[in-house]
């Protein structure tokens, strides 16, 4: 530990923790397909209070929200080979439910928790768009459908840019925890390497560039993205 | 799937892990008071004139919103000792706890910097020259017209960051701490992992309570301190 840092050991682990970036962006981005779709449905049984399925989906907000998303991890990576192994035995299916790829217990694990945050910047971002909007849409003959494919979704998606940002950039983060379902990203990548030698400082200093890295970018794009959106916004106006 | 799941489990583990909620809350609070204090300075080098206080305050606070917790939390954990043992100072004797409460109070600061900035800027600037015109001084000005309005603001804020706070504090158990989530693994390990699940169901019914007691909590706080506001509109 004494003496200066690797600096040999810092560049070369660099690029082995890079490696892990695409897992790491693929889960990201896998995930937030999936929670698009379920967090715009569930926001809007919630905005329509629509009966069990408004209760369900708040439950299942709180739920998410109020428990660290490790407990969650470890919650999936026990529970969902159990369940298979039973669903297995029943239908006499031949696998090893021990041999799955980690990464398939992160998608259900980020999907979920994603679908919970999307829940609720789409239903604060459909709620910000005035409900005349919606009325007259739908009296210049728009179909529901329609109205919000044109009308609504537009306006609402300015509003929710910040917020879908922020769960993406927290997605990102997230998918460090990975290392609990030995999910080969970057956070365990380098820490493998750095077990080597203890090389830790330099390992860590490495996982934090390289996330600082793909964080600013995404937010640059967002920005970028959101200045797009708004000059649209205006020329229309 | 029987001999698999008992729910026993979950209610034989609860009063165990209970009391290990006092390692995550102490944890939590000094990491709220150091937490605050440095963001209050950070929100005044962003609110401030001098441009490179403002820049590296901006700085700090992109650099950590877009660092995972858990590597954080590995940085101090052997970047600090690294980087004292440069000087020849040893820190190895020194208790775990004390890397948590300075990673997560870097990480609050960040988050409080913000919500102490917008709360801030939320105040009509009219408000503090009123209150100078009728003859307050700048300090009186502050504490009790800027400072009471602009507690409203941030305390919703306050409340999301301290949940954050409270839910990413989970990890302080990768580096050795014995917080809760510590002594559910530990009950694990000695189970030889069995029956984790049930375990791990235990804990997030823990979280979700203490999750949910938090926000009542603030949204009650909130509509005490809101009443003035409401007065205050009406006149």
């Amino acid at each position: 530990m004494s003496g200066g840092l690797d600096w040999g050991f810092l560049v070369k682990t660099f690029f082995i923790a890079l490696s892990g970036a695409p897992t790491a962006l693929a889960i990201t981005v896998v995930a937030l397909l999936i929670a698009a779709p379920l967090g715009f449905l569930g926001a809007l049984t919630r905005i329509n209070k629509i009966p069990v399925l408004h209760r369900l989906a708040q439950i299942y907000v709180s739920f998410v929200r109020g428990t660290p998303i490790i407990v969650q991890i470890f919650i999936i990576y026990s529970s969902v080979p159990i369940l298979l192994t039973s669903l297995f035995a029943k239908f006499h299916i031949q696998a090893d439910v021990y041999k799955v790829n980690p990464i398939w217990y992160a998608f259900i694990v980020f999907s979920l928790y994603t679908t919970a945050t999307l829940i609720e910047v789409f239903r604060s971002a459909i709620n910000t768009v005035n409900k005349g909007q919606l009325e007259a849409a739908l009296s210049v003959g728009l179909t529901t459908v329609q109205a919000f494919r044109r009308i609504i979704i537009p306006q609402a998606l300015v509003v929710a840019l910040p917020n879908i940002c922020t769960a993406t950039t927290n997605l990102i983060k997230a998918t460090s925890l990975g290392y609990a379902m030995s999910l080969q990203e970057i956070t365990l990548k380098a820490k493998v390497a750095a077990n080597v030698g203890y090389n830790y400082v330099e390992a860590y200093i490495d996982i934090f560039l390289i996330y600082l890295i793909i964080c600013s970018l995404v937010e640059y794009g967002f920005k970028r993205y959101e200045k797009y959106l708004r000059t649209y916004k205006t020329v229309n106006a | 799937m029987n001999q698999y799941f008992d729910a026993k489990y979950i209610f034989d583990s609860i009063p165990v892990l209970i009391p290990f909620l006092k390692v995550t809350f102490m944890v939590t609070g000094f990491s709220v008071l150091f937490g605050t204090l440095f963001g209050f300075l950070l929100a005044a080098a962003k609110i401030g004139k001098n441009r490179w206080a403002n820049k590296m305050a901006h700085g700090y606070t992109t650099m950590i919103r877009c660092t995972p917790s858990i590597v954080l939390l590995f940085l101090t954990y052997y970047g600090i000792p690294y980087l004292f043992n440069q000087f020849g100072i040893d820190l190895n004797s020194i208790d775990k706890s004390v890397f948590v409460v300075i990673t997560f109070s870097l990480q609050f600061a960040a988050a409080m910097s913000e919500v102490i900035r917008t709360a801030y800027e939320s105040v009509d600037k009219g408000q503090y020259e009123a209150a100078v015109s009728v003859g307050l001084s700048s300090a009186q000005a502050y504490r009790r017209i800027v400072f009471p309005q602009a507690f409203v603001v941030a305390l919703p804020n306050f409340g999301n960051s301290l949940l954050a706070l409270i839910k990413e504090g989970a990890l302080a158990y990768t580096i050795g701490l014995i917080d809760v989530i510590g002594k559910a693994s530990l009950i694990i390990s000695s189970n030889y992992n069995a029956h984790a699940l049930e375990i791990y169901l235990a804990l997030s019914l823990i979280y979700w309570v203490v999750s949910i007691a938090i926000e009542q909590l603030f949204s009650k706080l909130e509509r005490i301190f809101g009443k003035g506001k409401q007065a205050l509109k009406t006149v």
